[in-house]
């Protein structure tokens, strides 16, 4: 430790941290603004879209895996609520905000009987995550900000039922 | 932030440098993680030494190969809580990873090229998936978080 303090650096300044994060969160919520330009923007908001459906397939994941084991389904219960808030915050980037209906049974199946949920579960986790890392890599702006986070969230889910 | 939409090579230098320096604060900062831990938490940290000084060293080169002048280190940087304990310790890498993740989406939102932003979520996920350990070693919950860097 120094004995006289060193100005904090972005990586230890908690409050220079929140300050930025927080700006960046709103852009995130409000994330239509021109970025790109033209068909740019349109294409990646359609792309954004598509994401949002993957996000719908994971949170279905999550409400088939409780259903299929209850005991994990309560462990999880955390993880499914954060997965619900990143739908919402990608439904309400998206171009065309108004919800699709969430149908476990269709969208993400369901754990084959007799097989290990978790690890079912975990898979779907992973499989979402990398279409949300691919997807943010071709946005641009606080649409890549916010899919990339997004993916990074459920690396982490990943990690957490690992 | 180039809150008006525009975003170029400048911007993306900027958001560079800017984790760039957050990585130096994480190397340094393990250091002090490391002393405080248990000895048989302290390969996690270990682990995670190397992968921010790995990091550190392709931000370096790449900011040199775009003709930037890389961030360097501070002599010493100030922690914000005093590390008294392995909890401590735990929750300081907390800090470390979240103060990377949030430089990374910073990169993300300025970037320009998809080279810079591939790096950038590989980056942002691993300091998430690191910080979900620390904060079970802290004792925190929930352990994971739905919008890492946000």
């Amino acid at each position: 430790m120094p004995s006289s303090p060193a100005p904090a650096p972005p990586g230890l300044s908690r409050r220079a941290l929140l300050a930025a994060s927080a700006g960046l969160a709103l852009l995130a919520v409000g994330c239509t603004p021109g970025s790109s330009g033209g068909s740019a923007a349109s294409e990646q908001a359609d792309r954004l879209a598509g994401q949002v459906a993957v996000q719908e397939s994971l949170v279905a994941a999550y409400a088939a895996a409780a259903a299929a084991d209850a005991v994990l389904g309560s462990e999880v219960a955390g993880l499914a609520a954060q997965a619900g808030d990143q739908l919402d915050r990608l439904r309400a980037a998206a171009p065309s905000p108004g919800p699709s209906p969430v149908r476990p049974s269709l969208s993400a199946g369901a754990p084959p009987a007799g097989s290990d949920v978790r690890a079912w579960l975990r898979g779907q986790v992973t499989a979402a995550a990398d279409a949300h890392a691919g997807a943010s890599t071709g946005q641009t702006g606080a649409r890549a900000a916010l899919l990339g986070s997004v993916a990074a969230g459920l690396r982490g889910h990943a990690a957490a039922l690992a | 932030m180039a809150e008006d939409g525009a975003r170029d090579e400048g911007t993306e230098s900027a958001a560079l440098r800017a984790v760039l320096a957050a990585e130096h604060a994480a190397v340094w900062g393990y250091g002090t993680v490391g002393a405080g831990l248990a000895p048989d938490s302290r390969p996690q940290a270990f682990a995670a030494d190397v992968a921010h000084r790995d990091v550190r060293d392709r931000l370096v080169e790449l900011l040199r190969q775009r003709g930037d002048d890389p961030v360097a280190a501070e002599p010493a940087y100030a922690l914000p809580f005093p590390v008294l304990s392995p909890v401590d310790a735990a929750a300081l890498a907390v800090d470390l990873e979240d103060g990377v993740a949030a430089a990374w989406v910073r990169v993300l939102d300025q970037a320009v090229s998809v080279e810079v932003r591939q790096l950038a979520v590989d980056e942002l996920s691993a300091a998430e998936v690191r910080a979900v350990g620390w904060r079970a070693a802290a004792g925190r919950t929930p352990t994971t978080t739905a919008f890492p860097g946000l």
